[in-house]
């Protein structure tokens, strides 16, 4: 589905991807860990086409498609979903407004038919439930008001409405306590489907523990020095990151 | 640079106004003798008056105005009248061609509840004479030029204690066969008790002549009235559009001025002088200005605070593309005996392009020592990380302009209560705008 060759990318001038190999498959989950800096963010920007990233080399192909040749609203419509790190406030655009936007400009590229304001309304409440979203989002600003906790249970929410088929999920578990991580964890697994497929982005084997991944990934220096099942997550929750520094780092001098 | 005393519209100013023998004669004639020697002695403003500095009304003086106007068939005026209503707003009108009255087409609320009249109706009458030529000491040039040879306009009163249940939509045609020159003066009394809402639009037909309309309107809300008035300035290129509002508050009024600058018209230049002449006052401004490519929109706003217990509030908010130039003075003067004011004034600005350029001055005065007072002016772009957000959930980037440039002026249109208006400022917002988007995205 997602198939990351050799990416390299730069931000004013600096490299932070050096060459990341990635096959991510319909009804897989991927989980990438590592230390700060290791550049796990810079990479969720990048594939969602965040402007201030320079891609100096490499491809990524989303099912047959080059994703690199899109614009973010066109990845966007064509399944590739950030749930951001820090999602944005911005105060005067309306939830329920934007939300239409957005879901009505995906359905036409996607050649679906429009939705009556009733089959929003319904749908709207439908995902509301499932991802366990309570806010009340009519006559309200995007995000505005809403607590941490509540800013990323709007991006799930946002993910469940949006329908997408890779959904990259950057550091969605920070800054939330343990309720708020079930939930949005729970909402997820819901959402996991054999046509979609998941990149978690995170620091923590906590999260993994409610989403189990199929695969993880260690991140560091802007590459994946070491992939592995779940296990590979007990193991580094255990050792840290410094391990696995030391092995790459004296493999990089030989190499 | 062209000299404003060889200005063909100076020159016919004077000769029209000291041949035709149509100024001086009656009531008047003293007073607009004064006002026309001021205007003589100041002359067109230029840019060393501080007033004027980022407002060269040079080029826009050099045609030829006229002052013939044009009749218009029955017909042509009933439908032009039919595209100026606002839809689905439930609303009293006046209808005014050229500046006059045409009581025919107009809808008014009950001959109990207002008196409505062409100004020169009440000529010599003792509110005449008490309230047409307030604020005259202000010095303005282009307000002495109107005293001096103002023709028509309306006087619009609102008895007392009477509550309109409806809001008026006055609606201005204005046209002409050839380039022409429009001086409307207008006189709106909101007595004790009394509470009236006024919706101004205008529209211009012949639209191929250039018009320079220098309109005054005076507003008088007395003790424990109640005003709003919406000035809504949708106009084509060829208006050079200059209006002169004062408004004077008694004891425990309200009074809410919006005042929206669509793109369009080449020169907007507006001056809102509002006057608290009395404790515990209410008064809002919000504005906002849309400004197009090579156009000129020019904001210049005053509260003078008078007396204590009063409080302004202040919102302007600009989007400017392409070209596009605009001008912000807010003035606040809060004397010595306002103790206990609150004055509130922001201005923010969004540049959509780089060629853009807007002249921003808060100017606040205060000579009273116990008062709340701030001022906040920003001007800036978009914020990349918003647009990012919105794009990254497969929102166009026009599409995205759009929600944000509808963000940034949401302060201002949520205010709008009326539901039927607020939408018609919406759509005419984005229909403007639409192309700019387009063209810039």
């Amino acid at each position: 589905m997602l198939s990351i060759r050799n990416l390299h990318a730069n931000i004013e001038g600096k490299e932070i991807l050096k060459g990341i190999n990635l096959e991510v498959n319909a009804g897989e989950v991927h989980a990438i860990m590592g230390p700060n800096g290791s550049g796990k963010s810079s990479l969720a920007s990048v594939l969602a086409g965040r402007e201030n990233y320079e891609v100096t080399e490499g491809e990524v192909w989303l099912d047959g498609k080059n994703l690199l040749d899109m614009k973010p609203e066109e990845r966007a419509r064509e399944g590739v979903f950030l749930a951001f790190q820090y999602p944005v406030e911005i105060p005067g655009v309306s939830n329920i407004n934007f939300l239409r936007t957005a879901l009505s400009e995906i359905r036409t590229h996607r050649n679906l038919p429009a939705l009556t304001a009733k089959e929003f309304l319904k749908m709207t409440k439908e995902k509301q439930e499932l991802v366990e979203f309570e806010a009340k989002l009519a006559n309200r600003s995007l995000n505005q008001g809403f607590s941490g906790g509540e800013k990323k249970r709007n991006e799930v929410f946002q993910l469940a409405m949006l329908d997408p088929k890779v959904s990259i999920l950057d550091e969605t578990d920070s800054g939330l306590d343990i309720d708020a991580l079930r939930i949005v964890s729970n909402g997820i697994n819901k959402l996991r489907s054999p046509d979609n497929a998941f990149v978690l982005i995170t620091h923590y084997q906590r999260l993994l523990e409610y989403i189990v991944p199929d695969f993880v990934h260690v991140l560091y220096n802007g590459q994946i020095v070491r992939s592995g099942t779940k296990e590979l997550a007990l193991e580094l929750e255990e050792k840290g990151y410094d391990w696995l520094k030391e092995i790459h780092n004296s493999e990089s001098i030989k190499g | 640079m062209l000299n404003q005393l060889t200005s063909p519209l100076y020159q016919k100013l004077v000769s029209e106004f000291e041949g035709s023998g149509n100024y001086v004669n009656g009531d008047l004639s003293a007073l607009r003798k004064d006002a026309f020697e001021l205007f003589k002695s100041k002359g067109f403003p230029t840019q060393r008056d501080e007033e004027w500095k980022f407002t060269n009304l040079t080029p826009f003086l050099t045609q030829d105005y006229g002052f013939q106007q044009t009749e218009l068939t029955e017909d042509h005026l009933r439908e032009a009248v039919q595209n100026a209503l606002i839809p689905d707003l439930d609303a009293y009108t006046l209808v005014l061609l050229n500046g006059k009255i045409q009581a025919g087409l107009s809808v008014l609320p009950d001959a109990g509840q207002v008196t409505v009249d062409a100004l020169d109706k009440i000529t010599g009458t003792a509110i005449y004479n008490e309230y047409v030529t307030l604020g005259e000491s202000d010095k303005n040039a282009m307000l002495a030029l109107n005293t001096a040879m103002f023709k028509d306009g309306y006087f619009f009163e609102v008895k007392k204690g009477v509550v309109l249940d409806k809001p008026v939509q006055v609606i201005s045609i204005f046209t002409a066969d050839d380039h022409a020159i429009f001086q409307p003066r207008n006189l709106v009394i909101v007595n004790e008790f009394a509470n009236a809402e006024l919706i101004e639009t205008s529209v211009v037909l012949h639209e191929a002549n250039h018009l320079f309309v220098n309109s005054v309107s005076t507003m008088v809300v007395k003790e424990n009235a109640q005003l709003v008035q919406y000035k809504i300035q949708n106009n084509e290129t060829s208006e050079r559009l200059l209006s002169y509002n004062q408004i004077f508050q008694s004891q425990n009024s309200r009074y809410d001025n919006f005042t929206f600058c669509l793109p369009g018209a080449e020169l907007i230049r507006n001056n809102l002088h509002v006057v608290l002449n009395g404790t515990a006052t209410e008064t809002h401004l919000m504005g906002l200005y849309l400004v197009g490519d090579h156009q000129l929109t020019d904001n210049h706003t005053a509260i003078h605070h008078k007396f204590p217990h009063c409080e302004s509030n202040e919102v302007y908010k600009g989007v400017l593309l392409n070209n596009g130039k605009a001008v912000f003075n807010g003035k606040v003067f809060v004397e010595r005996a306002a103790q206990k004011t609150n004055a509130f004034q922001q201005n923010n600005n969004l540049l959509l392009s780089d060629k853009a350029q807007v002249f921003a001055k808060p100017q606040l005065e205060i000579f009273a020592d116990d008062v709340k007072c701030s001022h906040g002016c920003t001007v800036g772009q978009f914020d990349p990380e918003s647009l990012f957000y919105l794009r990254s959930r497969g929102i166009s980037e026009a599409s995205s302009r759009k929600l944000l440039v509808e963000a940034f002026m949401f302060d201002v249109t949520e205010k709008i209560s009326n539901e039927a208006l607020k939408q018609y400022v919406q759509n005419l917002i984005y229909s403007k705008m639409e192309n700019s988007f387009i063209s810039i995205a």
